[in-house]
């Protein structure tokens, strides 16, 4: 089977038979608390450490 | 299958942060602190000056940065694996294809309306509204990447120029409908609208950088083990 002759559909269907239900959660988990540290925290401490981040990387923080 | 994507893009990812983590050490962290010494007031802190030393916020910037370009990665890596087969272009163009949605999504669509701002900067609305607004903006880039992919799909058979056309059309639309449409929300009183400018310039294709980086050392890697099967291994006879 070539790379081009698949299908999105193909990609579920082999993604579901080879991630467990715990890896797919734990690497959502993991991507969410990410986002939420980066983005959205705003906690005082942590907020003004990622500050210089922030400001540079054009994330509408504070 | 996945795994092999999944990784390859953190790997990318991880590339593409230590690019962008020495850019921040070199030139954000130094510009930052100094668009803030150069105006007078500004600090997120309560009564002036800071609670947290320069040198802890620095190095805590650095490794957001490396974070948030291994974020991008991986999260690259695994919707490549989904989207591969729809997307246009053979090889390597997919992941630059895919990497212009994601900063088209992400970044573009949002700074439409609400452009990167430095420190000092006044704004309109409060957080929480910006918030609310920037999800719903990240909503509508995600819709005109997919409904340009989906044009240049469906316009391929007829020509690959005509293609490219009806692609960029949705982007193109977008980008002047959404900049002359917005409100000025964001304004910068005490800082030259040069200075601005430029300042701006530095996010946009430094975000724009890490993307590229990301979608090059991807198929880089990709390159390196040509002969992969797209579906799972037949069970393999490990020595």
């Amino acid at each position: 089977m070539t790379p081009e002759s698949d299908t999105v559909a193909d990609r579920i269907d082999t993604a579901r038979a080879e991630i467990a239900p715990t890896t797919a959660l734990g690497i959502f988990g993991f991507g969410a608390a990410i986002t939420f540290t980066l983005l959205l925290l705003q906690e005082p401490l942590a907020h003004e450490s990622l500050h210089n981040f922030r400001h540079a990387a054009g994330i509408v923080c504070h | 299958m996945f795994f092999t994507y999944f990784k390859r893009g953190l790997l990318a990812g991880g590339v593409a942060g230590l690019a962008y983590g020495l850019f921040m050490a070199a030139v954000a962290n130094p510009l930052v602190g100094y668009l803030e010494h150069a105006q007078h007031g500004h600090s997120h802190a309560p009564d002036g000056g800071s609670v947290i030393a320069e040198s802890t916020t620095a190095l805590v910037s650095v490794g957001g940065g490396l974070l948030w370009a291994l974020f991008l990665g991986g999260c690259f890596g695994i919707v490549l694996y989904f989207l591969e087969p729809a997307l246009p272009g053979r090889g390597a163009a997919k992941g630059f294809v895919l990497a212009a949605s994601g900063f088209l999504t992400i970044s573009v669509t949002p700074w439409l309306v609400l452009p990167p701002f430095a420190p000092g900067a006044e704004q309109a609305l409060a957080t929480s509204t910006r918030f609310a607004l920037y999800a719903g903006l990240v909503a509508l880039g995600g819709l005109i990447a997919a409904s340009s992919v989906l044009a240049y799909n469906r316009i391929e058979p007829r020509g690959r120029a005509l293609a490219v056309v009806a692609g960029a059309t949705p982007v193109v639309a977008a980008v002047v409908v959404l900049s002359l449409v917005s409100p000025t929300l964001v304004s910068h009183p005490e800082l030259s609208a040069d200075l601005v400018a430029a300042y701006r310039a530095m996010v946009v294709l430094s975000q724009g950088s890490i993307w590229l980086l990301i979608a090059a050392t991807f198929g880089w890697l990709q390159r390196r083990t040509p002969f992969e099967s797209t579906t799972t291994e037949p069970t393999q006879p490990t020595p």
